[in-house]
């Protein structure tokens, strides 16, 4: 089992990267700032952490598919444009070696960054209110990790599709459109879409399930799913729209199913990122 | 069993056919030296055997083992300097090494190697800074990493200066005679022929010839051509008729004979010195240079018909 090594350079390397040291001092200024920033109206000092930690999860559902993507989608791409893999691949590594290994590395690295955020942003929550509820923190940033480590799971596979820099980049931005930004944009969101093909075009009665369904593939309306799972219920959201007040959404809508959602776009897109390289022309 | 073992090996991209039904046998321990000129397809054939493209049709057999069943097993045998490499990661050269030390699970000395390669110097500095002749340094020692049983060198003098090219061929050598099989390409003829002990020539994807460069020379059929300058100017002293005389020519007192066999210029020179006063004898044997250049019709550009090169 070589994936360690493989892995262990790469980590190295990251560490190594000017970029990605400036780009984890921007980050935490950012949340150190919000964390300061942030005065709640009529909340305990838990309570204003929590809520805290609620807005910027709001932002990192946008923020850190930016960061897993950055992060990753050289991951692969990068060392087949360069030659690097002609090393790689001559010394005893396997392809899923090489595969895993770089997905291990990337994850490493998104940790540390997700970490350093979250910690900047305890240590002044705290200083500011007082107050650590360490279980909702802890849960929001595991949820968090999960989400961001989707992303680096879509840019790792893509990356092991692409042969150079400049399809990587590409799919990079068209997975950040396509996952994330197709569902807030008002105007082009994939919910008017899904329902003008089944109301207009097919002509069935509206199925607010339907369409949420469908949104609910996405990761960000996991992640803002998921966010209800560690949170006191006074901080839940209702991130679906429901048929009518008081209507209960059906289970295949619950917050629980977001990890199932994230599961999906972990293994799926890792498959076939995999499938795809070992049997590559490198 | 044969060190590399080629069946029918044909690789296509699209249209163009890089490697065109290849039978090929590397035997142990020999240094092998694969020639041919830029996009003969030489590379594609190492890549193949390494796994980092595969087959159209044809098998690759690499150290007894099917090359894509399990080329882990065949990359921890074998030592490679790859074409087309980088070395884009920000770390030394010795960081570099030593990652290759590690991964092969060797116990080799990375200054001892950094030494062998003339590194020792250069260290410390970033592999990615290097000049290309010290990057190929890089890569041959990495190549040398836990003594491979099989050197596999795409192009190894790249880059490289006379000296080092000369320490290459040292090592290579050195290697070989501890029984390590060498495989190495080039489009320079002198390279190869200074260190194998037999010769593959690729061109436009086939294998034109295989064989020691003491067989090469002789397939050249021996050719050579003797200029005997005469006292006077020579007449029609019935030299055509000699065994192994493919013809002759007079240039002023010169007499210009060409000969198909070695034995051939012994009976020419007796014959002319009977009948006229020899003043001087040349000989040019046909070189390996210009068989080379037969075989391959002179490179990839010139041998297309004038008239099918674009304008």
């Amino acid at each position: 089992m070589t994936l360690r090594d493989v892995a262990r350079k790469d980590f190295t390397a990251a560490r190594r990267s000017r970029g990605l040291w400036a780009v984890m001092t921007l980050l935490g200024l950012l949340t150190t700032l919000i964390a300061f920033g942030f005065s709640g109206y009529r909340l305990g000092p838990a309570e204003t952490v929590i809520a805290i930690f609620r807005t910027m999860g709001g932002m990192f559902g946008l923020l850190l598919p930016i960061v897993a993507l950055v992060a990753s989608y050289m991951a692969i791409a990068g060392e087949r444009e360069s030659g690097g893999v002609k090393f790689l691949l001559g010394l005893p590594n396997s392809r899923r070696d090489v595969f895993l290994g770089k997905l291990a590395s990337r994850l490493g690295v998104v940790t540390v960054g997700v970490a350093f955020m979250f910690t900047t942003a305890t240590v002044m929550a705290v200083a500011r209110n007082g107050a650590l509820p360490l279980g909702v923190v802890a849960g929001l940033f595991a949820v968090s990790l999960l989400y961001t480590a989707v992303f680096v799971a879509v840019a790792v596979a893509l990356s092991a599709i692409v042969a150079q820099r400049s399809r990587a980049i590409a799919a990079a931005v068209g997975s950040y459109f396509v996952l994330v930004m197709l569902y807030v944009i008002p105007g082009v969101s994939v919910a008017l879409v899904v329902r003008f093909v089944h109301q207009t075009l097919l002509g069935f009665e509206p199925n607010v399930d339907l369409y949420n369904a469908v949104l609910y593939t996405s990761p960000l309306i996991a992640y803002r799913k998921a966010m209800n799972l560690v949170v006191p219920a006074q901080f839940e959201r209702r991130v679906l729209q429901r048929a009518s007040e008081g209507d209960v959404l059906p289970a295949y809508l619950g917050d629980e199913v977001s990890l199932l959602v994230f599961a999906v776009w972990l293994a799926v897109p890792l498959a076939l990122g995999y499938w795809r390289f070992e049997g590559a022309d490198l | 069993m044969g060190a590399i073992r080629t069946n029918g090996l044909t690789k296509r991209f699209g249209d163009v056919v890089a490697v065109d039904d290849l039978d090929l046998t590397i035997e142990e321990g020999e240094v092998f030296g694969f020639l041919g000129p830029n996009g003969a397809g030489k590379s594609t054939t190492i890549n193949l055997l390494l796994d980092f493209i595969r087959p159209t049709e044809g098998s690759v057999e690499v150290l007894g083992r099917d090359a894509q069943t399990n080329p882990e097993a065949i990359r921890e045998r074998v030592g490679v300097l790859p074409e087309g490499y980088g070395f884009d990661d920000p770390l030394t050269g010795r960081e570099y090494l030593s990652w290759a030390i590690r991964t092969k699970r060797a116990d080799d000395d990375a200054e001892e190697l950094l030494e062998l390669v003339g590194l020792t110097d250069a260290a410390d500095r970033l592999a990615g800074d290097y000049s290309k002749g010290m990057q190929q340094r890089l890569a041959f020692a990495i190549a040398l990493v836990d003594d491979p049983d099989l050197l596999i060198l795409d192009e190894p003098s790249t880059g490289l200066d006379p000296n080092g090219i000369q320490q290459l061929r040292d090592i290579v050598r050195q290697r070989a005679d501890q029984g390590t099989t060498v495989f190495f390409s080039s489009h320079i003829l002198s390279e190869v022929e200074a260190v194998s002990d037999r010769v593959g020539v690729m061109n436009e994807g086939e294998l034109v010839a295989v064989d020691t460069i003491e067989g090469l020379r002789e397939s050249a059929g021996g050719h050579a051509t003797l200029h005997l300058d005469c006292a006077t100017p020579p007449g029609d002293m019935g030299v055509d008729a000699l065994a192994g005389v493919a013809g002759t020519s007079i240039e002023d007192r010169t007499l210009v004979v060409d000969c198909t066999e070695p034995a051939a210029k012994v009976d020419v020179v007796t014959h002319v010195a009977e009948r006229a006063t020899v003043e001087d004898i040349r000989s040019e044997t046909v070189s390996l240079e210009a068989l080379f250049n037969d075989l391959t019709g002179g490179g990839r550009d010139d041998a297309r018909a004038p008239e099918e090169v674009p304008q």
